[in-house]
């Protein structure tokens, strides 16, 4: 595992800036803006379909900053990372290398709801992208601030369809032309930073703000809706000043679990993992919030944050009189501050230091950096295709906090499938959709493009019909073979992997069922089950497998010559038996799945479409242009006489397409025929 | 509501079959058997029960002592009807079997023909209920099935949209009426506590390893879930306690203060059952009466003259009013005729103006014009004439409940209303809603024994059958989507990691 080298730093930014100034005028597949979780990637995605790519960022040594939480993974967020790996994405295996702390949270409530996560050291987590970054085939960086996106005007044949062409760069009057844009600007877009009462441009402190080109674009060009949303982080506290003796001690897991489906065991040993620890607010807390409420312009603002993860100020208000948890996160292993995960504020430094105090472990904590709130807009996200492709905007792609979503794994999730399909659209492919059906990630878009959002959207195993055939553990076999076989964004290394694994699961399915015996011959095999089947029942070992008590290990030491070759998967074996037998989805998701596969075209025009449809449902469709019957079925307000119609119209239409092409081929027939003929004589 | 009943077997695409031309079974059928009265209401002296799907057979041979042989198939045979749970006859009548795929649906099939009471077809739905693997049809779900099992062309599919709306709207009012009693704020209520038990086992689920969610949060819901399993259970078994549904057509009388509503009310149950008076304003409550026009039972309501009103009980009588017509499957809108505007088009323009206000939508109404007596035999004739000529206008009627006068017409138009009415089984069948209820409620207390039996093993799962439950109570009260979950978890909780 982990065998590539991490390149040293400094080399990797003498290669990146040799190539910087040679790249006015040239044209590129995939231009990707942003370099945080989304934009890195979009970027790694696209150049792995075999787009040539540019990943544009103002500095290049943040290329893969943790801007907030040194973590990944959790509830929800853990089975997005291991999908984002699934598709041979970078998030997953830069957590195994930067990984300090490892622990799957829900360990006792369901393999379908576990939570890989661990934290993480900044430091490492950023080598091992950028390095990623830096041997990725085709894929160039480039540091500098975007002036300005490019696009043509509309199309008069097709009012309001611009496309992008490039972008400008701040002191460079040539463009970069690109076939293909993907932008992940993250809080950078008309960002403000709030700390006390005073505001200043920004997406991140000491960071320069960027350039209100982007934002004229795409409010004033292509006229898309936008939004306000806002997000903050915690003070980093010297870690030297905390009194851990007051904190409950949080252990790790004792054998850490990887979140890449390619490692076998994360770089941190076991017994060198990092500690974490737990405190409570106090009633002082809730005195300093408000008496410093005055203060603070970003608490006062109507804009929309999230009702999860909410700054403290906001947790005292909304449940006053109770104590709240704050985790003691590392931020890495030579680090010596400590993340106070819960104790987002925005209050001037000087009151913030004055609210830790309150709190018994920091009573003479010291404050490295003071926290603060942010500002920025996102563009209403039903404006985009599930391809995440702006509907008005051929080729100009958008995934992060540019569409409403909050978290590292949100936008990892985003940018994978919009850099792959920013890739694909530049191919001339056709782009590709996930279903909600298959992944968390389809759950995630599918949202995103049919509901939109109100505050910032954050994954909960909760948004997820169909979460128990949604597991992390199964992650590979529902998104690998697609991403090798459909979308092009997977190596043949892991999906020849996934192969080998996908077909010794089936095999040893197949042995297990092989194994068949009365109850009473299992009950001498396996003396402390209770069984409690009737003798006549002859039982097999996927069904004795399927008890709580028997674990795969315990058959394969009955049985070692037939299933010890399956060994390695004792734990998958055994989640896969227990929920085969719970068919309940199954059903649903055929059904799903049938309605997703039916596709309604971009170009429909719902106001003269020949078929009995309501003005208000024709409006709706028109204003949310679903891309599959399925997504229209989910519409509000669409009727279920309205979806008849539309399947009926799809079919007709499907039927006239297919008699076009079997002309077609009979033409093409007849030529070859009549010219063989002609080669004859 | 009825959007996701409806997607339960939504809509297979028919491609495949259709175009191959392959008339086998359906391969893409619904599991699940289904079956529903096909026969209209009222008074009928048969009635069609039909079943579809695979457990038909297991259904026909249960039900119609066929045991030990198979039954011919397209052939009527006389048998007696049992319920399968007590071998009890319910019924002598006619047994049809239709396997697939030459069957109207595509699939195996059978029909019930048995005796037209509401006593007997709702004991021969309920015992069809009881048999594994069966459930009461969603509406228009046979047309649905034969339109996937390509059994139905496509000028019949063109015509399959607007039987679902007609259908879905059927529901809706039936809904409706049943929502607003008791019945409706006990399936309101239980459906409350699921949500609650639900948005808590889920915060539980995606948060508690992080958040501050107490330990006891669990074993309220376990709490909560056995109380409503038992209540639920009792509920089903008890059923005396179930409301008397109100049955037959829905007729309300509605209009402006004065019209005579209450005057036709009287004539037609030939009986003073609401006071009259000169005084604008004096019917203020809902009077209901149950009459028989030609033979179908209807439920006629009188209503509060609709006004803005100071008086704080009568603007409670014309919401009531209001709601009634809301749920109403048909509205007879009574105008004072002798109060029209003389003018040609004009009475045309106001009449279309009063019914807009009276009606949410005009599909089901006759407009009633009281009074001609006091109209001149000129301006009676003009005004028909006139109005005759009106596109858009619902059918009219001129009568005088004072002489009598146009009374035969009047009732021979609501006669064919309500005939058309009864030839929809949907409109008024209380046994039908019943049968559908218990299915669903029936469903609901198996997912909650689901949640016990793996509490412990698969907090997953459990909640996956709190999910299932909800969405089973769900099919009665309204569908429960995940962002109402996330609001009761985020009012509930304080989430902050």
């Amino acid at each position: 595992m982990l065998t590539k080298k991490i390149v040293p730093l400094q080399s990797f930014l003498s290669v990146v800036s040799r190539r910087a100034g040679h790249l006015a005028g040239r044209h590129y597949d995939v231009i990707v803006v942003g370099g945080g979780h989304a934009g890195t990637e979009a970027a790694a995605a696209a150049a792995r379909v075999g787009a040539e790519t540019l990943l544009v960022t103002q500095k290049i040594h943040t290329i893969g900053v943790l801007s907030c939480n040194p973590s990944l993974g959790g509830v929800g967020k853990g089975q997005l990372v291991k999908e984002v790996d699934a598709l041979d994405g970078l998030c997953g295996r830069a957590g195994d290398w930067a990984g300090i702390y490892f622990s799957i949270l829900n360990r006792r409530k369901g393999p379908a709801v576990w939570g890989p996560r661990a934290q993480l050291d900044r430091q490492r987590y950023r080598e091992f992208i950028q390095s990623e970054l830096l041997c990725t085939p085709r894929l160039t960086v480039l540091e500098g601030a975007v002036e300005e996106l490019m696009v043509t005007d509309a199309n008069p044949q097709e009012p309001g369809r611009h496309r992008v062409t490039g972008i400008r760069l701040a002191n460079d009057s040539d463009p970069i032309l690109a076939s293909s844009v993907v932008l992940t600007t993250g809080t950078f877009l008309s960002g403000s930073l709030f700390m006390g009462r005073t505001t200043s441009p920004g997406g991140r402190i000491g960071d320069a703000p960027s350039s209100a080109g982007i934002s004229n674009t795409l409010r004033d060009r292509l006229g898309l809706r936008m939004g306000r949303l806002k997000t903050g982080t915690p003070p980093r506290i010297l870690k030297d000043s905390v009194d851990f003796s007051l904190a409950k001690f949080q252990p790790p897991d004792s054998i850490p679990s990887p979140f890449s489906f390619l490692n076998t065991h994360v770089r941190c040993k076991p017994e060198e993992q990092q500690s974490c620890y737990l405190t409570y607010t106090t009633p002082g807390v809730e005195r300093v919030v408000r008496e410093t409420l005055h203060l603070n312009c970003h608490v006062q603002q109507d804009t929309k944050g999230p009702r999860y993860c909410p700054s403290i100020e906001s947790r005292v208000l909304r449940f006053p009189g109770r104590s709240h948890q704050v985790w003691l996160e590392p931020e890495g292993v030579n680090s010596d501050l400590l993340y106070p995960q819960g104790l987002t504020m925005t209050m001037p430094p000087e009151m913030q230091l004055r609210l830790i105090r309150e709190i018994p472990p920091f009573h003479r904590a010291e404050i490295h950096t003071p926290g603060y709130g942010v500002h920025y807009d996102y563009v209403c996200p039903t404006q985009l295709s599930p391809a995440l492709q702006v509907k008005s905007a051929q080729g100009l792609f958008l995934a992060g906090q540019i569409n409403g979503t909050t978290g590292y794994e949100e936008a990892a999730a985003q940018g994978v499938w919009a850099g792959a399909n920013a890739a694909r659209s530049a191919l001339s492919m056709p782009p590709v959709t996930l279903s909600r059906t298959e992944s968390y990630i389809g759950v995630l878009i599918d949202d995103l493009v049919t509901r939109g959002v109100t505050e910032p959207y954050r994954m909960f195993t909760s948004r997820a019909e169909f979460r128990t055939s949604l597991r992390p553990d199964n992650a590979d076999l529902r998104l690998t073979l697609k991403g090798f076989e459909e979308v092009g964004c997977v190596s043949s290394f892991r999906y020849q992997e996934t192969v080998r694994v996908r077909d010794s699961l089936q095999e040893a399915l197949t042995a297990l069922q092989s194994l068949t015996m009365s109850p009473p011959a299992w009950r001498k095999k396996l003396p402390d089950i209770r069984m409690s089947e009737a003798k006549g029942n002859m039982l097999n070992g996927m069904e004795v497998l399927q008890y709580q008590d028997v674990s795969f290990e315990m058959l394969e030491s009955v049985f070692p010559e037939c299933l010890s070759p399956y060994k390695e998967f004792s734990q998958r074996l055994k989640i896969e038996v227990f929920l085969t037998f719970f068919h309940l989805s199954k059903r649903d998701i055929e059904r799903i799945q049938r309605e997703e596969n039916m596709s309604l075209p971009q170009d429909i025009d719902y106001f003269s479409l020949p078929v009995s449809l309501s003005v208000e449902v024709r409006q709706i469709l028109d204003r949310v242009r679903p891309s599959t019957l399925g997504a229209a079925t989910r519409l509000p307000g669409v009727t279920p006489a309205a979806i008849v119609h539309l399947l009926n119209y799809v079919w007709h239409k499907g039927q006239k397409e297919k008699r076009a092409h079997k002309r077609q081929l009979h033409q093409k027939e007849d030529r070859e025929e009549e010219l063989s003929a002609r080669n004859a004589s | 509501r009825y959007f996701f009943a409806l997607a339960s077997c939504r809509l297979t695409p028919p491609h495949r079959r259709l175009c191959t031309g392959d008339g086998g079974p359906a391969g893409l059928a619904d599991a699940q058997t289904v079956f529903a009265l096909s026969s209209g209401y009222g008074r009928c002296g048969v009635a069609v029960i039909r079943v579809s799907g695979p457990a038909s057979m297991t259904a026909l041979r249960s039900m119609a002592g066929l045991k030990h042989r198979l039954p011919p198939p397209r052939t009527a045979l006389l048998r007696s009807i049992t319920d399968p749970r007590t071998e009890e006859v319910l019924d002598r009548g006619l047994v049809l079997w239709f396997p697939g795929p030459h069957s109207f649906t595509g699939e195996d099939s059978a029909e019930f023909h048995v005796h037209g009471g509401p006593a007997v077809i709702a004991a021969v739905l309920q015992a069809l209920g009881s048999v594994p693997g069966m459930r009461p049809a969603e509406a228009g779900e046979f047309t649905r099935r034969a339109f996937q099992a390509g059994k139905l062309g496509l000028t019949e599919v063109e015509g399959l949209g607007d039987l679902i709306h007609a259908e879905t709207e059927a529901q809706r009012r039936q809904a409706l009426r049943q929502m607003s009693g008791e019945l409706g704020r006990l399936y309101q209520d239980w459906s409350r506590k699921l949500k609650r038990c639900l948005a808590h086992v889920e915060a539980f689920i995606d948060f508690s390893e992080d958040e501050l969610i107490e330990d006891g949060v669990l074993n309220q819901v376990d709490t909560s879930v056995l109380n409503l399993q038992t209540e639920i259970e009792r509920h089903l078994k008890d059923e005396r306690r179930g409301e008397r549904l109100r049955s037959g057509v829905q007729v309300v009388i509605a209009g402006a203060t004065n019209a005579g509503k209450s005057s036709l009310l009287n004539t037609l149950c030939q009986r003073p059952a609401a006071i009259v008076s000169p005084i604008a304003g004096t019917t203020r409550d809902v009077v209901e009466t149950a009459l028989d026009v030609g033979g179908f039972p209807i439920l006629l309501s009188d209503t509060a003259g609709l006004r803005d009103s100071p008086d704080l009980v009568e603007r409670e009588g014309v919401r009531r009013a209001r709601e009634r017509v809301e749920q109403a499957d048909l509205t007879l809108v009574v105008v004072d005729g002798s109060h029209l505007p003389p003018d040609d088009g004009e009475a045309a323009v106001f009449l279309q103006d009063h019914l807009s206000g009276v009606l949410p939508t005009q599909d089901q109404c006759l407009l009633v014009l009281n009074k001609v007596d006091l109209l001149t035999e000129e301006t009676k004739q003009k005004l028909e004439a006139d109005l005759s000529r009106v596109p858009g206008l619902p059918p009219l009627c001129f009568i005088s409940c004072h002489t009598n006068e146009g009374l035969q017409h009047f009732l021979t138009e609501l006669h064919n209303r309500v005939k058309t009415l009864c030839g929809d089984p949907l409109s008024g069948a209380p046994t039908l809603t019943q049968a559908r209820h218990r299915a669903h409620l029936q469903q609901c207390v198996a997912a909650l024994a689901q949640y016990q039996r793996y509490r412990d093993a698969d907090l997953a799962l459990a909640a996956e059958g709190v999910r299932l439950a909800l969405t089973g109570l769900g099919r009665i009260t309204g569908r429960v989507g995940a962002e109402e979950i996330l609001d009761i978890i985020f009012k509930d909780f304080c989430i902050g990691k």
